[in-house]
């Protein structure tokens, strides 16, 4: 770098009322003020008040959430006999850039696949939701759901196994199906 | 029975006492909801609600459980996590400045409450019985009214029994101080101390940092302080703020208060920019800023040792607001309603505003100098929300280049108008005086303007330095060989 690349920013010149500091302070203050009876008076303020307000609620744009494409909690997919999707082919946790998904893969029950996962484990505190996996799926087997809200007390506890995989996609096939 | 009751109450519990309890409460529960005010001024600039869940109701009390109450539950259950939070206490600490800091915060600025007049002075009539025959001297009276109580006139005997009608009058403020001005001001500097032994036993440089900052802050904010007080204090040649406030207590040309804010605007503005600083407040929270102190001299505080100092900074808040509402807005003076209600304006001696029979007009006082308290408070809160921090060297700037000189000259020119007008008699201020004293604020001013601009400009704060190595000396980019040009 050069010495003429070097922009320098000269300071604005105040005017005599502005060194005085009080007129540009009161200019403040009003701003800050209008803010204030904006919100106290007229109400316009800008908060949803969550757990009874939601985003997903609201028109996106009134600062609601645009579900259709949001990621949230991952799911495991049934076919229509009500078996997991799923055929053990790691896809997704190779494509995984948190290696949050471990797979055990076992022999299939069913003849119409060779391998279904035994274990399933997804630890939603690594995972970056996204939605790699979703992508690499060549069964659309797994998918990231829209739901956001979930909470647990122990680390264990957020760690979502088969079962609760495949629960999450009974819960939410109503409002989004495959 | 009451009404020996009343008689034994009178008698030995002074009225400062009680005056000192209701205050000492007010003060402590309005800080509690300061914080409260505080966080809901803050999310009202920045558009939003603030804290609206917790209500008196607790989730858990009957009735009034699911009552949101926009979350007027919420100090008393920040002061109960406070309570109940682990006291921790990091090792390397000096362990008994540790803990003396925040008690000598917080112990200061209670006891700068005691000055405060809330409600000019009480004058009543009683009568007590004085068990001795013979003459009645003064001396006997005044050992029968409790401490506090000052005898006015003579006792007058009624009939010839052994009762006699006293009158006699006390202050309506805990201590009745004549040089009240000069006490809060010494008290408060003390404050200081909290801050910077918290610094120092903390033993973390963050804190050091914070406690020196506060210091030198502190320290510099306190002459213009001074200097803007002796500004009022020269006006009227008394330092006892009851009296200063009884001063103010009139009108010009009938109609406009004659509160001090109006002969002096230029020592009020620096009054309240001082007041600010010596709080220790945005935009002078330079002992606490959040983005390169963590948390200034507090960081290593935490639970109760913590909201002492919480309190203690927000305590001296209102010890300085009151001040200021007494020196300049008139203190308890409730103007144009006092009309209609002509114990609140002083009903004995139209000389002495202060001197009211009426209890009720005392707590109405002692009310409407708390809600111009008040108003102070809010506009600490606003201007925190609006300013942003000053630098380091800005802050000294503006209290040495900038409020000293100011002060000084408004101070000279105080004293030329007060010696012309009145040399050594000390009363009201009058129309003209007070005309004059304002034109001399506006010439002040305006000769500020002037000089200012004649002065030679500060050196500039980012110089470039040639030191090798540094971005304004960098060596060139070598191009790597082979590299076609």
């Amino acid at each position: 770098m050069k010495d003429s690349d070097v922009i320098i920013l000269e300071e604005p010149k105040l005017s005599r009322a502005d060194q005085f500091y009080l007129p540009q302070i009161l200019i403040g203050l009003g701003t800050t003020m209008r803010h204030m009876f904006n919100v106290v008076v007229r109400g316009k303020d800008r908060v949803i008040q969550y757990p009874e307000e939601k985003r997903e609620d609201l028109p996106v744009e009134k600062g609601g959430m645009l579900l259709k494409t949001y990621r949230g909690v991952h799911r495991l997919n049934k076919d229509d006999e009500g078996r997991v999707k799923c055929v053990a082919c790691f896809m997704c946790s190779t494509a995984c850039p948190a290696n949050c998904i471990h797979i055990e893969a076992a022999e299939s029950p069913w003849p119409d696949r060779e391998k279904y996962p035994a274990k399933f484990d997804i630890d939603e505190l690594r995972c970056i939701y996204c939605g790699m996996c979703e992508e690499a799926c060549p069964v659309d087997a797994i998918e990231l759901s829209h739901v956001y809200d979930i909470v647990g007390l122990t680390r264990q506890e957020m760690i979502f196994d088969k079962a609760k995989l495949l629960n999450i996609f009974d819960e939410t096939v109503k409002n989004e199906p495959m | 029975m009451i009404d020996r009751l009343i008689e034994w109450w009178t008698a030995n519990i002074p009225p400062w006492a009680l005056i000192a309890l209701i205050a000492h409460g007010a003060a402590m529960l309005t800080v509690a909801y300061l914080i409260l005010l505080e966080r809901k001024v803050a999310s009202w600039v920045q558009d939003r609600i603030g804290p609206n869940r917790v209500g008196l109701g607790f989730g858990i009390l009957p009735i009034i459980k699911n009552w949101k109450m926009n979350g007027l539950g919420q100090p008393l259950a920040d002061g109960l996590k406070f309570i109940v939070k682990e006291d921790y206490r990091p090792a390397g600490v000096d362990k008994i400045l540790f803990t003396v800091a925040p008690a000598l915060m917080i112990v200061v600025v209670i006891i700068s409450i005691a000055v405060l007049p809330w409600g000019g002075t009480r004058q009543v009539q009683r009568v007590i019985t004085i068990p001795r025959s013979g003459n009645v001297v003064s001396d006997d009276a005044q050992s029968h009214l409790a401490q506090g109580d000052r005898l006015f006139g003579d006792p007058v005997r009624i009939g010839n029994t052994r009762q006699y009608q006293v009158t006699y009058r006390y202050p309506f403020q805990i201590a009745s101080l004549n040089i009240g001005v000069l006490y809060i001001l010494a008290v408060l500097s003390l404050a200081v101390y909290g801050v910077v032994i918290g610094g120092w036993a903390s033993n973390n440089k963050y804190s050091f940092l914070g406690g020196l900052r506060a210091t030198v802050n502190m320290i510099s904010y306190e002459i213009p302080l001074g200097l803007s007080v002796i500004c009022v204090v020269l006006m009227y040649g008394t330092l006892d703020l009851n009296l200063l406030v009884e001063q103010q207590c009139h009108y010009w040309a009938k109609i406009i208060p004659a509160w001090n804010v109006f002969t002096q605007p230029l020592a009020f503005v620096m009054f309240l920019i001082c007041i600010h600083a010596e709080a220790n407040r945005a935009p002078f929270d330079m002992a606490e800023a959040e983005q390169e102190l963590v948390g200034g001299y507090h960081t290593e505080y935490s639970a109760m040792r913590f909201a002492l100092f919480f309190l203690g900074e927000y305590a001296g808040m209102i010890t300085t607001s009151a001040v200021c509402v007494a020196l300049f807005f008139g203190g308890w003076h409730l103007p144009w309603i006092e009309w209609a209600w002509p114990a609140l304006k002083g009903n004995v001696d139209a000389a002495h505003p202060a001197l009211t029979t009426s209890l009720i007009a005392c707590v109405v006082r002692a009310l409407v100098f708390f809600g111009k308290t008040l108003f102070f408070l809010f506009v600490f809160m606003w201007v925190r929300w609006s300013l942003p921090r000053l630098r380091f060297d800005q802050l000294m700037m503006l209290a040495w280049r900038g409020l000293i000189p100011i002060s000084l000259t408004l101070l000279m020119m105080t004293a030329i108008i007060v010696y012309v007008y009145r040399g050594n008699s000390y009363q009201r201020i009058d129309g003209s005086m007070a005309m004059t004293l304002l034109v001399a604020n506006a010439i002040v001013a305006a000769l500020i303007m002037i000089i200012t601009s004649l002065l030679p400009p500060p050196p500039a704060t980012n110089r470039r330095l040639t030191v090798l190595g540094s971005r304004f000396n960098k060596p060139p980019i070598p191009i790597a060989a082979g590299v076609a040009e």
